[in-house]
C-alpha cells in the first residue's frame, strides 16, 4: 500500500494522514448521497444541502489527492518515447518534465490564490504571468459575504462574522471556506512537483508518470501467470 | 470576430440563441451592438452555458472575465435579499404588474442595489408567468400534497412548495426531464416557453395555469467595467439595451402564449382553475409571504400591490 | 494554425514524459494567456467547477468506488465459476466462459481495465491449465475486457453525456444491445476457431451446478438490477444510482461474500459467518479492508479527473476561440455528409487514443463534433456509442493501448505477443464498429422504445 518515498516515522505518518483523507472524503460523499435516495425516496424529504455539499468534497477529494498522487507517482502519461532514449537523455527529459509541472503548479498556484483571495477578503495578485505584487483593494475587493447556495452556517462559525462579514449574519457557508482548497490543493502540488523534481535530480526517482491506471492492482496479479 | 481597438464585450448565457426568450434578445443586442457600434466595441455571446454556467458567471463577472450576463431573479438572493420578492408566489398578478414594478422606482432601485456587491443591473428580461406540472392533475393545492417538486435553488421557493405539503427537491436543469419521466420527481414549475421548450409536458400528466409566480432575469454588467467606459459609450451601449429590452419584453407573453399552445397541438394537456380553486391556491401559497418579508422589505411587497391593484 | 500548434504543443509535452494531465493544462494555460484575457485565476475557477460544477461526473468516483468493493469482494470468481457452469462445456468453452464473464463483470464496472484485471488473472491461469496457449487466452481477455466501457454502466459514457449534456440513462440503454452484440460476436469467433483448431472443451456440470453457481453470483449480479431498475424505475438519477451501487457493493462483499472486512478468514481460514461475530456490524464500516478500498478508489478517481478538469480547460480555450463552430463550418461548406463525417471521426478517435485516457480524449473531441453531427442530423446517443467503440478499439491496437498494457502485465508476456495474440480478435471489433456506425438502430432502438425519441433542447 504505501510507496512513500523516505520510510521515516514522519514520512509514514503524513502518507497515512493524506491516505486516509482520501478514503474519508470518498465515503463521506458516498453516505451523503446514498442518505438523501433513502430520504426522498422512503421518507419524501432530503437533505437539501446534500448535493451542494457531495459536489464540494468531490472538489475536495481531487484538489487534495492531485499532490498525493505526484508523491507516490499515480499520474497518467505516455511512456512509449522516454524507454526508448539512453538512460541520460531519459534523465534530462525526466528533468525537463518535472520543470514544466513545476512551472504550470506555479500558475495554477497564482491562479488559485487569484480567484480565492477576495472570497477572504484578501488582495489579488498583479501581474498577468507572474506575481509582481499585491493589488490595491477596490470597493468590490472584499467578497467575504459571498455565501454558497444550500449549506446552511455552521453555529461555530459564527465567530467568523465579525471577523469578515462586518458582523453581519450568514445564512449560508460562506464561499471562502469550500474554495479554501483551491490555494491549499495547488500549493501542496507545487511542493510535491519541486519534491519530485529534487528526487529526479539526485537520481532517486526516473519519471513523474505510470503508463496506465492499472499499474498497481496489474502487479498485485501477475504472479498468477508468470513463467516459472 | 472582433476587431483590434474595439471594447469586447462577452456575454454568457445558458440557453440556445433562437428559441428561448433569453437566448433571442441575447442575439438581438448581439446584432444591434455589432452594427450599430462598429469599430468602437464588439460583442460575443456564448450560449447554452459553453463558457459559465449561472453559478460560475456572477463569479467571473466579479473577476471581470465576462462582462454582460442574464441570469434569473433568484441567483441574485445571495448579493441582495431583496430579489427574493420574485420568488414568492402570487406576488403579482401578472405579467404586466410585473413589469410595471420593475420600470417604478422601487424596481430602478433594485437594479442599483447590487453596486456595493460590484454588480449593477441594465434591464429586467421577461421569460413570463410560472404554470405548475405534475404526473397527477393538480386542481387543489391539496393535489400537490406528498409530491416531489424540483424547483430553483431558492429558499423561497423551497418554502413555497413545502406550504403545499410537497417536497422540493434540488436538481440540474438538465436532469430534469429524465428524472419526471422516471419518476425520480413528480413535478416541477416553470413558463409556458421553458416547459415547451424542454418538453416536460410529455412526460407529465398536464400543465396547470397558476400564474403563481414569475421567472424573470436581470442583465447584469461588472460595476468596474461599466465605469471604465466611454460616457459616450456607455450612453449609447444602454440605449440600445434599453430599446431591446423594450422589444423583447413586450413580445415575452406572446411567446409564451404561442408555447401554451403548441403545448396543446401536441397533445399536451393545460388545466384552467376556477376562481375558487385558484383562491385555495393562493390561500396555501401566501403564509410563505410572512417568512421572507424582512428580507424584502414590507414597503417594496406594499409597492408591489399598489401596482397589481392599478392592474385591470 | 493557432489550434495546430495548442495539440502539437499538448502531444510533444505527453511524449517528453510530462503527466497528460499537465499536457494539456500547461498547453491551455499558455494559449489563454496569450490569445485572450483570460487571467489565471479564470483557470483556477475551471479546474474548480470540473468537479463543483459538473454534477454528472459525480458518478465517476461512485462507480469506480462500486467497481473496487466487486473486485476486492471475490465477485469475479463467483461470476467466473457461474459462466464455466453454463458454457464451458462448449468447443472452446473455457475461452467463452471467459468473454461471458468479461461481459457480467463489465455489468458491474464502468472500466475496461478493471475488467482485464479481475476477471484475466483468473481466467488467464485457467485456460493455460487446461491447455490453452497463453497468446490466445491473452488475446481473448485483452478484447472481451473492452467491453467494459460499451457495457453499462461506464466512465466514459457518464463523461460524453457530461460533455454534451445528453442523458446519462439514455447512454446507458443504448449500450446494452451492442454490448451483448459485441460479445455474442466474440464468442461465436471463439466457437469457430475452436471448432477448427479442436481446442479443449470441459465437463458439462449438471443444471445443479448451474443453478448452484448462479446463486452465489446472483447477491453481485443484482447490483445490475439496482444500476438499471432504480434509474429506470424512478427510484435514483443515475449519479445516485452509482452511489447506491457503491454501497450495495460494500454490504455485498463484507456481509455476504466475506472475502474483505472483518468477516474474512486470514491465512486460509475459512470466512466467519455474521452471526459468530455482530460487532462486524459496526467494524466493517472502518475496517482497514475498506479504508483501503476507499483509499485505492479515490486514488484513481483523482488520478482520471485531474485529467478532466485539465481537459475543460483546454475545451474552454476552444470555446474562446470559437474552434468548433469554425471546423463545423469548414466540414459542412467542404460538403461532407454523414458517412464521410463519421470516418473522419473514427480516424480522429483512433489516432486520439495513442496518447489520452479515454475519458480525457472524448472530453476534448466530442464538443469538437458534437455541433456538426447535430447539423448533419446524426442521433446524438448514436454518436456517443461510435464514440465509446473507437475507445474500446484503441485500447487494443498498437502502439499505445490500456488494455494491451493491463493484459500483458496480468498475462505475464510481452506488449508485442499481445498485440499480435488480439488481432484476429481485434478484427471481429472492426467489424462491429462497422455495423455500429451504420446501423443506427442497434445503439437508438432500446432508448427509444423505452425513453421516447431523442430531444434536443440546446
Ligand atoms: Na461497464
Ligand atoms: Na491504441
Amino acid at each position: 500500500m504505501s510507496h512513500d518515498p523516505d520510510g521515516s516515522v514522519l514520512g509514514r505518518f503524513v502518507n497515512e494522514l493524506e491516505e486516509s483523507a482520501i478514503a474519508l472524503i470518498l465515503g463521506a460523499m458516498t453516505i451523503i448521497t446514498f442518505i438523501n435516495v433513502v430520504l426522498r425516496y422512503g421518507f419524501n424529504t432530503g437533505l437539501i444541502w446534500g448535493l451542494e455539499a457531495t459536489s464540494f468534497l468531490f472538489a475536495w477529494l481531487v484538489l487534495f489527492g492531485v499532490s498525493y498522487c505526484v508523491k507516490v507517482t499515480a499520474h497518467l502519461g505516455v511512456d512509449a518515447i522516454i524507454n526508448l532514449v539512453s538512460p541520460a537523455a531519459r534523465r534530462g527529459l525526466a528533468l525537463l518534465a518535472a520543470a514544466l509541472c513545476i512551472l504550470y503548479a506555479f500558475l495554477l498556484f497564482k491562479g488559485a490564490w487569484d480567484y480565492w483571495a477576495n472570497f477572504a477578503n484578501l488582495p489579488q495578485t498583479t501581474g498577468r504571468w507572474f506575481p509582481t505584487g499585491f493589488e490595491e483593494m477596490g470597493r468590490t475587493s472584499y467578497r467575504a459575504w459571498y455565501a454558497v447556495v444550500d449549506i446552511p452556517m455552521p453555529e461555530w462559525l459564527r465567530f467568523l462574522e465579525p471577523l469578515m462579514n462586518e458582523g453581519e449574519e450568514y445564512e449560508k457557508l460562506p464561499r471562502f471556506i469550500p474554495y479554501f482548497i483551491l490555494p491549499f490543493g495547488a500549493a501542496l502540488l507545487l511542493f510535491r512537483f519541486v519534491q519530485a523534481g529534487v528526487r529526479i535530480w539526485t537520481g532517486h526517482r526516473d519519471s513523474l508518470i505510470v503508463s496506465h491506471e492499472a499499474e498497481d492492482a496489474v502487479d498485485d496479479v501477475a504472479h498468477m501467470n508468470r513463467e516459472d | 470576430d472582433c476587431d483590434d481597438g474595439e471594447i469586447v464585450i462577452k456575454f454568457s448565457h445558458v440557453t440556445n440563441t433562437d428559441r428561448h426568450p433569453k437566448g433571442i434578445a441575447a442575439s438581438l443586442l448581439q446584432e444591434r451592438v455589432n452594427e450599430e457600434m462598429d469599430g468602437t466595441a464588439c460583442m460575443e455571446v456564448y450560449p447554452n452555458s459553453t463558457l459559465y454556467n449561472d453559478d460560475q458567471v456572477l463569479e467571473a463577472m466579479l473577476n471581470g472575465d465576462v462582462q454582460m450576463a442574464a441570469p434569473s431573479l433568484s441567483k441574485f438572493e445571495q448579493f441582495t435579499k431583496q430579489f427574493r420578492i420574485f420568488d414568492l408566489p402570487f406576488m403579482f398578478k401578472n405579467i404586466d404588474a410585473v413589469d410595471a414594478f420593475q420600470a417604478s422606482e422601487t424596481g430602478a432601485a433594485m437594479k442599483e442595489s447590487m453596486v456595493r456587491r460590484g454588480l449593477l443591473g441594465l434591464g429586467f428580461w421577461h421569460n413570463g408567468m410560472k404554470q405548475m406540472s405534475a404526473n397527477v392533475p393538480l386542481l387543489e393545492p391539496s393535489d400537490a400534497e406528498g409530491l416531489k417538486f424540483r424547483v430553483q435553488n431558492s429558499d423561497v421557493l423551497k418554502a413555497q412548495m413545502a406550504a403545499m405539503g410537497a417536497s422540493p427537491q434540488p436538481m440540474a436543469f438538465s436532469e430534469v426531464y429524465g428524472a419526471l419521466q422516471t419518476g425520480v420527481v413528480d413535478g416541477q414549475e416553470n413558463t409556458w416557453s421553458n416547459i415547451y421548450g424542454q418538453k416536460f409536458f410529455e412526460v407529465q400528466d398536464g400543465t396547470t395555469e397558476t400564474n403563481h409566480g414569475v421567472l424573470d432575469y436581470m442583465l447584469v454588467t461588472g460595476v468596474d467595467w461599466w465605469d471604465s467606459l466611454d460616457a459616450e459609450v456607455r450612453d449609447q451601449l444602454s440605449t440600445i439595451i434599453d430599446e431591446v429590452t423594450t422589444t423583447r419584453n413586450s413580445e415575452s407573453y406572446k411567446v409564451n402564449q404561442e408555447a401554451k399552445q403548441a403545448i396543446i397541438d401536441a397533445g399536451g394537456e393545460v388545466r384552467e382553475l376556477t376562481p375558487e380553486q385558484r383562491e385555495a391556491w393562493v390561500n396555501a401559497m401566501k403564509p410563505v409571504w410572512e417568512e421572507f418579508t424582512d428580507d424584502v422589505g414590507q414597503d417594496n411587497i406594499d409597492a408591489a400591490q399598489a401596482i397589481n391593484a392599478e392592474q385591470s | 494554425m493557432d489550434v495546430v500548434l495548442l495539440f502539437a504543443s499538448v502531444v510533444g509535452l505527453m511524449l517528453i514524459g510530462v503527466p497528460i494531465a499537465v499536457s494539456l493544462g500547461l498547453s491551455s494555460i499558455f494559449f489563454l494567456l496569450i490569445l485572450s484575457d483570460t487571467s489565471l485565476g479564470s483557470v483556477a475557477q475551471s479546474f474548480f467547477q470540473a468537479m463543483a460544477g459538473h454534477y454528472t461526473l459525480l458518478a465517476i468516483p461512485f462507480f469506480i468506488l462500486a467497481s473496487s468493493f466487486m473486485s476486492t469482494g471475490g465477485v469475479a470468481q463467483r461470476i467466473i465459476r457461474f459462466s464455466i457452469a453454463l458454457v464451458g462445456h462448449l468447443h472452446g468453452g473455457l475461452a467463452i466462459a471467459g468473454v461471458f464473464a468479461c461481459m457480467l463483470f463489465a455489468a458491474l464496472s464502468g472500466s475496461s481495465p478493471a475488467t482485464v484485471v479481475a476477471i484475466g488473472s483468473i481466467v488467464i491461469a485457467g485456460m493455460r491449465q487446461v491447455g490453452y496457449s497463453r497468446d490466445f487466452a491473452a488475446g481473448v481477455i485483452a478484447n472481451a475486457g473492452t467491453l467494459g466501457i460499451l457495457i453499462p454502466p461506464s466512465i466514459v459514457m457518464v463523461v460524453y453525456a457530461s460533455a454534451t449534456d445528453v442523458s446519462v440513462g439514455r447512454m446507458f440503454l443504448a449500450g446494452v444491445i451492442p454490448g451483448l452484440l459485441a460479445g455474442t460476436m466474440l464468442m461465436a469467433t471463439i466457437y469457430i476457431i475452436a471448432r477448427m483448431r479442436d481446442l479443449p472443451k470441459g465437463d458439462w456440470l449438471g443444471w445443479g451446478e448451474v443453478f448452484a453457481a448462479g446463486r452465489e453470483a446472483s447477491w453481485g449480479l443484482f447490483l445490475i438490477v439496482i444500476i438499471l431498475g432504480g434509474i429506470y424505475g424512478g427510484i435514483f438519477t443515475p449519479t445516485e444510482a452509482a452511489a447506491v451501487a457503491a454501497v450495495y457493493a460494500f454490504l455485498i462483499a463484507s456481509f455476504v461474500y466475506r472475502d474483505m472486512g472483518p468477516l474474512a478468514g486470514r491465512d486460509g481460514a475459512p470466512n466467519l459467518p455474521l452471526w459468530r461475530k455482530p460487532i462486524a456490524l459496526v467494524t466493517a464500516f472502518v475496517h482497514r479492508d475498506t479504508r483501503d478500498t476507499l483509499f485505492e478508489a479515490g486514488k484513481l478517481t483523482v488520478t482520471l479527473m485531474f485529467i478532466i478538469a485539465n481537459a475543460l480547460i483546454l475545451k474552454h480555450v476552444l470555446t474562446d476561440e470559437q474552434i468548433p463552430q469554425q471546423i463545423a463550418g469548414a466540414m459542412i461548406s467542404a460538403g461532407f455528409g454523414p458517412v464521410m463525417f463519421l470516418v473522419i471521426v473514427n480516424v480522429i478517435l483512433l489516432i486520439g487514443g495513442q496518447f489520452m485516457e479515454p475519458s480525457g480524449l472524448i472530453v476534448i473531441v466530442a464538443p469538437l463534433v458534437f455541433p456538426i453531427a447535430i447539423e448533419l442530423g446524426i442521433d446524438p446517443i448514436h454518436l456517443g456509442i461510435i464514440m465509446v467503440v473507437n475507445m474500446e478499439i484503441g485500447m487494443i491496437t498498437p502502439p499505445v493501448g490500456l488494455n494491451l498494457f493491463v493484459t500483458s502485465g496480468v498475462a505475464g508476456m510481452p506488449m508485442m505477443n499481445v498485440v499480435r495474440a488480439a488481432l484476429p480478435f481485434l478484427a471481429v471489433l472492426f467489424v462491429f464498429l462497422i455495423m455500429v456506425t451504420y446501423i443506427p438502430w442497434i445503439s437508438t432502438w432500446l432508448p427509444t422504445t423505452f425513453m421516447g425519441p431523442e430531444i434536443i433542447t440546446n
